[in-house]
This record gives C-alpha cells, sequence and structure tokens, in this order.
C-alpha cells in the first residue's frame, strides 16, 4: 500500500480537519467532534433543513454536497461506514431552522438503520424528519426491485434538486417530494478497473486481474455483474448508455442530465473520451443533453474506473438543477 | 416497577449478560462479522453509565430510552442501530407512565419485536434475533396470572433458538453463507435469551408479567 497518510486510524479526523482549515467561510462543525459538519450559516430560520451522511472515502461525496442550494449538514462516518445516530441527530440539531429535515444519502443498510434510529431520535426533539434514499445503481438490482438498488454517483442530482428547493422555500413534504422525484428519474451504472485499499487494512477490496474490468461496480468495490476483458472507452459507452437509456425508459424526444463520474483514479481526460461517446449515442437517438457534469462526484479512494447516471429531465428539474449552489466541491452559478 | 427499580434490574441482569459476550462473538463469527460480541460488551458498558446519571424520579420510558441512545452509540453497529431503536418503540408504549405492570412490559417486548421486523424487514423463520423476541413476547402475553411469565418467555425463546438452528439465514450478512447457514446458531436470538435468563438469575423471576400483574389486580 503507497498512500499520502499519518496514523490509519486517523485518516477521517485528519481530512475533515483540513477540509475545514480551508474552507472556514463556508463549513463549520457543530463541536468538537469532527465527524459533524453543517454549512457556515446554519442554521437557516424557516428553511427546511437537509442532513445527508454515510461513510467516508468518497469525497466530494458526501461531505462536498454541504452548502447553499444543497445539503446543510452531513454525518460522516469511519471509511465505508456509517455514521453513529448519535452523529446524525448532532447534525439534524444543528440544521434544524423551525421546517423539518430531510435525511438524505444512499441506500446502505448499516446508513438506513442509523438514519432511521436518528429520525426516532429527532422526533423526541420535536424536529419532524422525512427520508429520501438515493437508489440509482442499475447494476445491483433489476428495474423491478428498484428500492434494493445502492445509492451511488446519481444522488448529487438528488442534492442539487433538493438542495435548491429548499433553498427557495419549499416545505418539507415539497423537497421530500422533489428529492424522490429525481431519485426515481436517475440512473447509474459503472465499471472499475483497479481496486481501493482501505487505509486501516492496507487491503485491496477485490482483486482484478490485468487487462481486466468489472462492469456494474459499486463504490465501495462490490462487484459488479461481468467480469470480462478491458473494452475500448467507446464500447464501454456503448455498454453502459445502452442500458440507463433502457431503464429509464427515455426515447427520442427526451432530454437528459448527464453525469461522467470518475471513481478516484481516473484521469478527467478518459471522463472526457467517455463522454464524447455518450453525447454521440444520445444524439443519434434523438435524446437531448440539457445539462452535463464530467469529473469526480462519487469516488471510491483511489479505485480506477468510472460511472455514468442519466436524468430524465423536465423544465421543472432543470430549474432546480440551474439554481445557485455553493460549497467547497460543487459551484452553479 | 418505577424507573429506578427497572434501572437497577437492567443493571443487575446487564452484569450478567456481559458474560455471555464471548459466547455470541463466537457464534457471529461463524455466522456474521463477529461484531456482536463487542456491540454486546461496549453497549451494556455504556448503558450502565448512562443508568448511573439519570436522576432517582426518571420514569421507565426514560429509562429505555437512556438505554437506546447509550447503546446505539456504544458501538453503532446494525445490531446496535435495530436493537435502539427497538427499545425507542418499546418506550413509546410506556409513554409516561411513572409505573410499569407486568402487561406494560409484554407490550414492550412486543413492539420491540415489531420495531425490529419492520425495520430489518425480517419475520420469524428468517434465522434472526425475531425467532427468539416474537416467541417470547407471545408468551409474555399469554401469560396467567400467578404463573411466571418470565419463565414462559425463557421457554419460548428457547424453543426458538433451538428451532432456528436447522433453519437457513435470510437476512444481512448471514445470508450470504445460504445453505451453509443450516446447523449454525443465530447469534441474534441466542444473545435474547442469554438476556432472559441473565435476567432471571440477577432478578429472579419476581418482576415478572405474571407477578406484577397479580399485583395490579389486587
Amino acid at each position: 500500500m503507497k498512500k499520502i497518510i499519518n496514523e490509519p486510524t486517523a485518516f477521517v479526523d485528519e481530512f475533515v480537519e483540513g477540509i475545514l482549515l480551508a474552507h472556514p467561510d463556508l463549513l463549520k462543525t457543530t463541536g468538537d467532534d469532527l465527524r459533524v459538519l453543517v454549512r457556515a450559516d446554519a442554521p437557516v430560520a424557516g428553511k427546511v433543513g437537509i442532513v445527508t451522511g454515510g461513510g467516508s472515502g468518497h469525497l466530494p461525496l458526501f461531505k462536498g454536497y454541504v452548502g447553499r442550494g444543497l445539503c446543510d449538514g452531513v454525518a460522516i462516518g469511519n471509511v465505508f461506514s456509517s455514521p453513529s445516530s448519535a452523529q446524525i441527530l448532532e447534525a439534524t440539531q444543528a440544521v434544524s431552522g423551525g421546517a423539518g429535515v430531510l435525511f438524505l444519502y444512499g441506500n446502505y443498510g448499516g446508513d438506513v438503520f442509523n438514519f432511521d434510529l436518528a429520525a426516532d431520535l429527532a422526533e423526541l426533539e420535536d424536529i419532524p424528519t422525512m427520508t429520501a434514499i438515493g437508489r440509482d445503481d442499475v447494476a445491483s438490482q433489476p428495474k423491478e426491485r428498484s428500492d434494493g438498488r445502492r445509492g451511488v454517483a446519481g444522488i448529487m442530482f438528488a442534492f442539487k434538486a433538493a438542495g435548491a428547493a429548499a433553498e427557495r422555500g419549499d416545505s418539507l413534504e415539497q423537497v421530500a417530494a422533489v428529492a424522490e422525484d429525481i431519485i426515481e428519474n436517475t440512473a447509474t451504472m459503472g465499471i472499475g478497473l483497479s481496486p481501493t485499499i482501505l487505509p486501516t487494512t492496507g487491503k485491496p477490496s477485490f482483486e482484478l486481474g490485468e487487462g481486466e474490468m468489472e462492469v456494474g461496480i459499486g463504490i465501495h468495490g462490490e462487484p459488479g455483474f461481468h467480469r470480462g476483458e478491458l473494452e475500448t472507452a467507446d464500447r464501454i459507452a456503448e455498454r453502459l448508455t445502452e442500458r440507463l437509456v433502457a431503464d429509464l425508459g427515455i426515447t427520442a424526444g427526451d432530454r437528459v442530465a448527464v453525469l461522467v463520474n470518475g471513481m478516484g483514479a481516473t484521469p478527467l481526460e478518459e471522463l472526457y473520451v467517455l463522454f464524447r461517446r455518450v453525447h454521440q449515442l444520445l444524439t443519434e437517438q434523438g435524446i437531448t443533453i440539457d445539462k452535463n457534469y464530467v469529473g469526480e462526484y462519487a469516488t471510491s479512494l483511489e479505485m480506477a474506473g468510472a460511472s455514468i447516471s442519466l436524468l430524465a429531465l423536465t423544465d421543472k428539474r432543470l430549474a432546480l438543477l440551474n439554481a445557485p449552489a455553493e460549497s467547497p466541491f460543487f459551484k452553479e452559478a | 416497577m418505577n424507573g429506578n427499580e427497572l434501572s437497577s434490574a437492567i443493571r443487575n441482569c446487564l452484569g450478567e449478560f456481559t458474560t455471555y459476550s464471548d459466547e455470541l462473538g463466537e457464534l457471529d463469527r461463524a455466522l456474521g462479522d463477529g461484531d456482536l460480541g463487542i456491540t454486546v460488551s461496549l453497549g451494556a458498558a455504556a448503558v450502565e453509565v448512562a443508568l448511573a446519571a439519570l436522576p432517582s424520579e426518571a420514569k421507565p420510558s426514560e429509562v429505555a430510552l437512556a438505554c437506546a441512545k447509550a447503546f446505539a452509540n456504544a458501538n453503532p453497529s446494525t445490531m446496535a442501530a435495530l436493537v435502539a431503536g427497538a427499545l425507542l418503540a418499546g418506550s413509546k408504549v410506556w409513554g409516561k407512565s411513572p409505573s410499569i405492570s407486568g402487561d406494560q412490559i409484554a407490550q414492550f417486548a412486543l413492539a420491540a419485536a415489531e420495531s425490529i421486523s419492520q425495520r430489518g424487514k425480517s419475520q420469524v423463520g428468517d434465522k434472526t434475533i425475531l425467532d427468539a423476541m416474537f416467541p417470547a413476547a407471545e408468551a409474555l402475553l399469554a401469560a396467567e396470572p400467578g404463573t411466571s411469565a418470565l419463565d414462559a418467555a425463557i421457554d419460548a425463546a428457547e424453543a426458538g433458538v433451538v428451532a432456528s438452528k436447522d433453519l437457513q439465514s435470510r437476512r444481512g450478512r448471514a445470508s450470504w453463507l445460504q445453505e451453509r447457514s443450516i446447523g449454525l446458531q443465530d447469534p441474534g436470538a441466542t444473545a435474547y435469551l442469554r438476556f432472559l435468563q441473565s435476567w432471571k438469575s440477577a432478578n429472579g423471576s419476581t418482576p415478572t408479567a405474571a407477578a406484577a400483574t397479580t399485583e395490579d389486580n389486587a
């Protein structure tokens, strides 16, 4: 293992400390605990708060989406581990502006149990909460069991849209409905070329032979549904796009937002090579790309690979994506 | 039983219960990820600290709430979150009652089992803690005055643990073992049985549903 770290067990606290030192104007902690971050002006009176959270190792997911027009707070777990219900509750209390709090996070067992428990605890503090769970990874379950799908990079669309809805003054029910609407219309699929190495164990999350790729991979190195020879960028783009278009049921005349996401170790150049082909494919089918994002939005430490996400667009959804937002990792002017 | 009595009974019970943490850890290593022993020992220690800090006039529901929070934070595992949610669901049943009857304890046990069933999306027969919890809760609810409800609950939980041994795990990490899980004893169900047994050996059968119900009727 070669990593730029100190004590492996201090890794999470130390990078959070670094983020705070770099962006004191945008983020703050709620106390001594570095595992709860909120936007610098939290709580915003009268606004629905949005709390996210999950394991570390995915920057800019989840901490990177805390800011104006995005989420209000985040509970930070260890690498690939859920935060505790107490941390989620602390974030909830810190962002509660009196209009309720939406929990918005990805579909993983530990996170779901801890957020549910935090919802119980928040209720005892008279903070109403609602929950929306990102589940966009089409490779993890078939369409008819989409409730069981994992949440991966596509949750970024839900953060952006729900954050915009909360910022303009929507009620808790409305913000939750916006998040749910986006989640239901988002599909993602990824490929992995090399594994993640956990700082604490120093072991790779999976073994992949030279010249192989894993199709349908998760963001914790969970295996996909197919392992095969590494293909060209165009062939990968075709494979993923075809599956996503079918899953969302979009056809000629429809509009989409596209996210080409790097998993951590794949250069931006390669992501643009993928985007080029995705653009060609969608254009050939008469599908318009009204919004695109190319870069790192949800990573898996140093895993090499990429994912593609599509969001079927309406005017309403596009307006929410285009609303202003600012965090240390995400900006929409 | 008032809050103070409940708090001491729990602390007595936990002293006994933690002696089973090695056994539970071993069972969990075979079927899960092996952290149940730690969840139990760290959780019990945190609960004892939290209960010691409660004022003596705390209501039974506040005692349960303190246990839930402490247990969830000690080691934030899936099991800890489920158990804490179950304790919270149970404490809601008690509301603001200054003292709880045997029937309220039985209702607590049922609400706790239902919470885990709903959150964990599992039922009796999935080879989980519910294989002990539901039969035990039903035994508590069905207990006739004058009999020991706790003894009946222990018998029912034990039968659940034994019966689930031959089942295949259907939830959580254990389900990944598929057929290989058959024949292994479920650590969650065993933990619940050991908790009931610890309650009995530390507190006797006295603060049981039947005894308390009889008192209420008197």
